[in-house]
């Protein structure tokens, strides 16, 4: 128990002098989509935004509702739509990333219990220095407003 | 002790499905699509939840036709969200003159129960269907639809089926016409369903 607090005092001291790169990353319009019944594997989108002037890489995301959470993308090959996992998503240096459905998502597989439209998520996005980040996603049967037309201004 | 049991038929449930997976042979897994124009289309029977049903059955409709499968995990939920909300849009008089059908591919997972079930979530008017896998792969060579089952090293599920997204257009006489592009959004599945809704 000593030990744990003194690594997370070492942790937190280390964080505040390098900067963690979960610091510089924002997070809008988190949600998670609700599927038919009996679908066991859903997908959590968001904008995730990196206001620090470095590249971070998102390379895992975990979450309590699902037994195993993935990063995902699609690959559309002559036609035929593939959805495959990925090691790491990008977010560039005052960029951002779109989850979306149909592109970059987190998968949450095999549920634990059938999500409930309004029930909400708790996800946390794991970068590539080691520290992390907490969001709430809730379950919504359409994307939010302007998740989906963020692209276009 | 039920943990053990647990166990074991999850032993055998994994058997199962890897020998499922070597006897699969999938369909011409990547090939660029034909032309739209060589597509014959035609008439097809499948499996729905309250019986048979043939693509006749809906003679004097624009049918959309959308080929995928509930374990999608993206990419079906995605088209199949936006064709519902297109047909949404639609006044109930455009609605009465269009239907939309969902074709699973993989019937070793989706019973008609469940795609009625999947089907009616994204619209009331969509109808869930499945079949053989020979009647699904003639079907599919008729339409130019691919799809191929891939195991995918992911801890949780056992296969994914990659496919070709598209939605397929049937005219009210039963013809093959057109498609809608995977992820259109919409209000321009809207304008897609007009354009042959108001075709002569
Ligand atoms: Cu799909």
């Amino acid at each position: 128990m000593k030990k744990l607090s003194l690594l997370t005092a070492c942790l937190m001291f280390s964080a505040g002098v390098l900067a963690a790169a979960a610091d510089q990353i924002s997070v809008d319009k988190p949600y998670v989509r609700l599927l038919p019944p009996g679908v066991q594997t859903t997908g959590a989108f968001m904008v995730i935004r990196n206001a620090g002037d470095k590249d971070v890489k998102l390379v895992k995301a975990d979450n309590p509702a699902s037994r195993v959470t993935e990063l995902h993308t699609h690959l559309n090959e002559g036609g035929i739509m593939k959805m495959r996992p990925v090691a790491a998503i990008e977010i560039k240096a005052k960029g951002e990333a779109l989850l979306q459905p149909g592109g970059l998502h987190i998968m949450l597989i095999d549920l634990k219990v059938p999500l409930k439209e309004g029930d909400v998520v708790p996800i946390t996005l794991g970068f590539d220095d080691g520290s992390s980040k907490k969001l709430d996603a809730k379950v919504l049967r359409a994307a939010p407003e302007a998740a989906m037309s963020h692209h276009h201004h | 002790m039920s943990e053990r049991i647990l166990l074991v038929i999850a032993g055998l449930l994994a058997a199962a499905v890897l020998g499922l997976a070597l006897f699969w042979q999938p369909e011409l897994p990547e090939r660029p699509l034909p032309a739209a124009a060589a597509l014959s289309g035609g008439d097809f029977t499948l499996q729905a939840a309250n019986g048979p049903f043939s693509l006749h059955d809906l003679r004097g409709k624009v049918v959309l036709l959308y080929f995928g499968y509930t374990y999608c995990p993206d990419i079906c939920p995605t088209s199949l969200a936006a064709t519902a909300e297109g047909l949404k849009q639609l006044t109930p008089a455009e609605l009465a003159k269009v239907a939309m059908v969902f074709i699973s591919v993989d019937p070793e997972r989706d019973t008609p129960a469940r795609l009625k079930e999947y089907a009616e979530f994204f619209h009331s008017a969509m109808l869930g269907v499945t079949g053989t896998p020979e009647n699904l792969a003639e079907i599919a060579r008729r339409y130019g639809v691919f799809y191929a089952r891939q195991p995918v090293a992911t801890a949780g599920g056992d296969y994914v089926v990659d496919h070709s997204a598209d939605t397929y257009v049937v005219d009210a006489a039963g013809k093959l016409v057109g498609k809608i592009a995977h992820a259109t959004p919409p209000d321009q599945v809207v304008l897609a369903i007009r354009k042959y809704l108001n075709q002569p």
